[in-house]
């Protein structure tokens, strides 16, 4: 998750105070893992020296929190390039999952147990996720939703590979 | 795409070959069914013809004409056609199937008479016939191998003065019936049997239309273009037609003899007249094949239009009221004659024919309307869903629900309107039962220039073993003021036929002793006559009334000596019944044909609504065979299929009966002033046995609906 | 869960008295099904049992609301009660106003959700449900299956469901994986 892109982009809704941003991180974002106001208010001065955002006017009295920002149009720009352009694909070939199947059909371990197991363990969490998405509100559902879509995928990995533990057994150990 | 058309159906695995035989198999049957009537309609047309021939219109010629008279005799009930000839010069024509102009003295007799006049004794038959036997009648001169039939000579001078003589200078040219007359017959014959076999035929071909559709589609949806998706259709339903035609003239030719042995008509055919025209066999072998193909053609529109045709079903509009319009009308035209009866026969016809083809042509065209009312009424009370479902399903598509039972329908009106009006015209002029006085009694009807009647041939009656009476009625004079026509001493009277008003001498009485339309009875009381008893021998002899004890033989003897003393007879000396039953078996004959068209009929249905009961059914096979894997049982399933055949099939038939025997009732009192007499129960038995043919076919489809509910169906798909 | 040709829906069928297995027992309220005879466990079918099918399990000729009412019907109920018993339902699944329409005029959606109904209407004790969602986007099989694991805890109705999506299976509270016609967890299965 990029703070600074995100922190841009929530001042494309409106000009914010530092506080207001770091509210609505931690409720659309944050998902139990809050921002503290220490990178929120370093984040907004390299912003503001990097030329995105500009500080509007000040309230009087002291304290951070007198500051508005607004965006600039190379900020903007930036949020726009952000949003459009398609995140890299990465190759997860070499995700733990992969390695520790690898790793056990090299040392012959029972490499199909641990599939089974790991399959478990994917149900367990995507039912914590779908109870989850049950009671919670939207936005959690659609959180969930990702989660689920994740681990959706890796079980489909781990059918195909547990299907196919017999050949990759004689791929990695000649 | 021809020839890819045939590799598909030929070669289209099992699935395919199976269906293209089970509708070969179908049009078999059908055009089987097909050249039967056909060649039936030919058969009775040639019957027709040869008995037309019977009695030739007097014609003049430069050929010496032949003198004719045709007369009816009788033996055992049966009648004999006696035809006298005499040629009057050696260019005289000669009748058709015999070598020659038989002589004064001489006869030919028909087969079968042959046969009775070799099985029984001369004095009860074949003293009728004096002289020289010259041999068979061929076939071309009779109606039927049964036809009893003599033709003897005579002496021209002799055959001139016989009853209804004339002189004829060219023979067997003489047109059949009356054009009307054949129409109607063949309207019934075609209405009753042929509309139920093209339905049958047109069923078949659309056998399992849905699975073909579905495959259609498919080939749609891969790219073929609707012209291609026509001809491969086409080609498949015309190859199995070709297949099924051609049986089908094999199936008509092995089942030809023992078909004409059926006296449908009331006596046998000949099997040779049971033969087929050019045209018959252009319109079988051509026809079929080409009507298959069109079947095809229409069953596709649906999947023609797009490819998503099938899978998309759309509720077709539902039929409206008007349709009732026609039937309306065709019973307004028959109530409208009760008031208004044209003079003429043809006339008549005019009125009649149109107004019966209307009723005919709206039953067809409002029954998918009823049915549709009917099975809307049926679902707003439906509680089983059973019902529920059935009746849905008629009111969906009420066309197709109906279309498989349109040939009850009409066979059903055609035959209840004739047999409605045959048996109350046989009650109203039926023969007199077993047993009675009138079964043993034997009258002649003297023609006008009869010698006197001997006393010797009264005594020579009376010495007959088995003869009562023979008594003389003698004219009445007083013609206007009489009731009766004959005068007869009172001591004369037979004890079995009354006796005279107290103090009289003569009574007047019946021809027949017995008063029209009534029975004997030896409590009548004849009324006295103004004429004196002593006046009485004067007067000519007008009938002779022989009492006998009803045995065959006492009446055949009687006959024979009648006939023997009164050459110049008419009608042949008859029981009462022999004239009216001759006139019965006829109509019975007709009404034999009703019979053999309401089973036929009804079976053809029958196989027609198992055809569409199991295009039903697959259609469905997936809801039906996932509501018995919840638990339906499987009478719930067997219960909609027995609503939607078997229910609009039994109110059809209810309505159609109805109507038909409505419109015979607006016939007989507009042409007879007859009251409608309830069919004999043999009618009902008839329609009843037909009704359970149908059903047994349907029942024949359970087996099916459970094989194709299985669980097996909802688990392979 | 288990792949294509593992035998999910032959356990199905077996646990719910369709097919008879060769060997081994299936208890329902502790009566033998696999011994009962095939009336006998038609009419358990009928009266203690639910069903729900992958797609065409609507009777074509009947309208939504007859086809969810027709389990009812099948078990004598009156036809108005049944009715009204099962336009209850149309609100609850937000199916309002499709009552009078026919299978054909449905999405597959909509019919799912009907043949949802029809199978929860009768108040199984337990439904069985083979593949619901297969015929289903993944958000409108997700809308069915909230329905029915709501509509399900409510009534106290055990589902049984066979299905080959993960995310599916994750509604359920436990799941058994069927490999080669085997089942992994050796434990009992139905209740
Ligand atoms: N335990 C078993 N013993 C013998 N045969 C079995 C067994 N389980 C399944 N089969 C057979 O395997 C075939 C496939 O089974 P089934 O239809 O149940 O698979 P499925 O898991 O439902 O597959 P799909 O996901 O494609 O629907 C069937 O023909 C069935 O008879
Ligand atoms: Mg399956």
């Amino acid at each position: 998750m990029s703070v600074p892109l995100t922190l841009l982009g929530l001042l494309e809704r409106e000009p914010s105070h530092g506080y207001d941003l770091k509210r609505d991180y931690d409720a659309f974002f944050g998902r139990g893992k809050p921002l503290p106001f220490g990178q929120v208010y370093s984040t907004l001065s390299r912003l503001a020296r990097d030329g995105k955002v500009v500080i509007s006017d000040v309230a009087p009295g002291s304290g951070p929190d007198r500051k508005r920002y607004i965006i600039t149009d190379v900020g903007a720009t930036e949020v726009e390039q952000w949003l459009t352009q398609p995140v890299e694909p990465e190759p997860h070939l070499q995700t733990v999952l992969f390695a520790k199947v690898v790793l056990a059909l090299m040392l012959d371990r029972p490499a199909g147990e641990y599939l089974d197991t790991q399959r478990s363990a994917h149900l367990r969490r995507m039912r914590e996720l779908t109870e989850v998405k049950r009671a919670g509100s939207l936005v959690d559902a659609l959180l969930a939703d990702h989660g689920l879509y994740h681990l959706e995928a890796d079980l489909r990995w781990i059918e195909m590979t547990g299907a196919r533990l017999d050949a990759l057994r004689k791929e990695v150990r000649p | 795409m021809i020839r890819f058309g045939l590799r598909l159906a030929v070669a289209g695995g099992r699935e395919a070959l199976t269906r293209l035989i089970v509708i070969a198999a179908a049009v078999a049957i059908g055009s089987g069914l097909l050249l039967t009537t056909l060649a039936g309609v030919n058969a009775v047309n040639a019957q027709l013809t040869r008995y037309a021939s019977m009695y030739p219109q007097a014609s003049a010629g430069n050929a010496d004409p032949l003198w004719w008279s045709t007369r009816f005799d009788y033996f055992h009930g049966k009648q004999i056609i006696r035809i006298d000839v005499a040629a009057t010069g050696p260019d005289a024509p000669t009748p058709i199937g015999i070598p020659r102009t038989p002589g004064a003295g001489e006869y030919y007799a028909s087969p079968a008479l042959r046969d009775l006049l070799a099985a029984h004794p001369a004095d009860q038959l074949g003293d009728r016939y004096p002289g020289r036997d010259l041999g068979t009648v061929g076939p071309a001169a009779l109606t039927s191998p049964d036809t009893l039939l003599v033709i003897a000579g005579g002496a021209p001078d002799q055959v001139a003065k016989l009853p209804a003589a004339k002189q004829v200078a060219s023979v067997g040219d003489t047109p059949a019936l009356p054009e009307t007359t054949v129409n109607l017959i063949l309207g019934v014959i075609a209405g009753g049997l042929l509309f139920p076999v093209l339905i049958f035929i047109g069923t078949a071909t659309r056998l399992s239309a849905a699975r073909r559709e579905q495959r259609f589609a498919a080939m749609r949806l891969a790219g073929a273009t609707p012209r291609q998706i026509s001809t491969v259709a086409a080609v498949e339903a015309t190859a199995a037609a070709v297949a099924g035609t051609a049986v089908g003239f094999g199936l008509f030719y092995a089942f030809r003899d023992p078909l004409a042995d059926i006296p449908f008509t009331g006596m046998p055919f000949f099997p040779s007249d049971m033969s087929l025209g050019l045209l018959d066999v252009l319109l079988v072998a051509l026809g079929v094949p080409a009507g298959a193909a069109v079947a095809a053609q229409v069953s596709l529109h649906r999947v023609r239009i797009s490819p998503l045709g099938v899978t998309r079903r759309v509720t077709p509009r539902a039929p409206r009221p008007y349709r009732l319009i026609p039937a309306l009308l065709g019973v307004a035209v028959l109530v409208f004659a009760i008031g208004f009866k044209p003079e003429t026969s043809d006339g008549q016809a005019a009125v009649f024919l149109p107004g019966l083809l209307l009723i005919m042509a709206g039953l067809v065209l409002a029954g998918p309307w009823l049915t549709m009312v009917g099975a809307r009424v049926l679902a707003r009370y439906a509680n089983r869903p059973a019902t529920l479902i059935a009746a849905r399903r008629l009111a969906d598509n009420p066309k197709a629900g109906f279309r498989a039972i349109s040939g009850i329908m009409l066979a059903l009106f055609v035959t209840s309107v004739a047999v409605g009006v045959i048996t109350t015209i046989i009650a109203n002029r039926g023969p007199a039962p077993v047993g009675s006085t009138e079964a043993g009694q034997v009258s002649l009807y003297l023609p006008e220039d009869a010698p006197a009647a001997p006393d010797t041939l009264f005594t020579g009656l009376r010495s007959i073993s088995g003869v009562r009476s023979a008594t003389a009625v003698r004219e009445n004079p007083d013609r206007m003021n009489a009731s009766e026509p004959g005068l007869i001493a009172c001591t004369e009277i037979p004890r079995a036929y009354g006796r005279c008003a107290e103090g009289a001498a003569v009574a007047e009485v019946a021809t027949g002793l017995i008063p029209f339309r009534e029975s004997a009875s030896s409590a009548r009381v004849w009324p006295a006559a103004s004429v004196p008893l002593g006046d009485l021998q004067q007067l000519p002899v007008m009938s002779i009334v022989v009492d006998t004890d009803g045995s065959a033989a006492a009446i055949e003897r009687s006959r024979t000596v009648l006939e023997a003393a009164f050459p110049t007879f008419w009608v042949g000396p008859n029981v009462p019944g022999d004239f009216e039953s001759d006139f019965a078996d006829t109509l019975r004959g007709w009404e034999q044909l009703a019979n053999v068209v309401i089973i036929a009929s009804l079976a053809l249905g029958g196989c027609s609504l198992a055809v569409s009961v199991i295009g039903g059914l697959t259609e469905r096979r997936r809801p039906f065979s996932l509501l018995r894997l919840s638990g339906a049982p499987v009478r719930v399933l067997r219960r909609v299929v027995a609503l939607e055949s078997a229910v609009p099939m039994l109110a059809v038939a209810a309505v159609a009966i109805g109507m038909g025997l409505l419109a015979a009732h607006l016939f007989l009192r507009a042409q007879m002033h007859y009251t409608l007499v309830a069919p004999e129960p043999r009618f009902y038995v008839i329609v009843v046995v037909g009704l359970a043919t149908c059903l047994g076919v349907i029942a024949s489809t359970m087996p099916l609906l459970e094989r194709i509910t299985g669980p097996e169906t909802a688990r392979s798909e | 869960m288990g792949p294509s040709g593992s035998g999910k829906s032959t356990l199905l069928h077996c646990l719910a008295g369709i097919l008879v297995p060769d060997s081994g027992e299936i208890l329902f309220d502790g009566a033998r099904v696999d011994a009962m005879a095939e009336t006998e466990r038609s009419s358990l079918r009928r009266d203690r049992f639910g069903f729900v099918f992958q797609f065409g399990q609507l009777v074509p000729e009947l309208t939504a609301v007859e086809n969810v009412a027709l389990p009812l019907l099948l078990s004598g109920v009156r036809r108005t009660r049944a009715l009204s018993k099962a336009g209850a339902w149309f609100e609850r699944l937000g199916l309002d106003g499709l009552e009078q329409r026919r299978s054909g005029e449905l999405s597959g959606g909509q019919a799912q959700r009907v043949a949802l109904a029809r199978g929860l209407v009768a108040e199984p004790q337990v439904l069985f449900a083979d593949e619901p969602t297969g015929a289903l986007d993944s958000l409108t099989g997700e809308q069915v299956m909230d329905l029915l694991v709501s509509a399900a805890r409510e009534q106290g109705t055990t589902v049984i469901l066979v299905t080959h999506e993960p995310r599916i299976a994750a509604y359920a509270d436990r799941e058994v994986m069927v490999r080669d016609g085997r089942v992994n967890a050796p434990d009992r299965i139905a209740s």
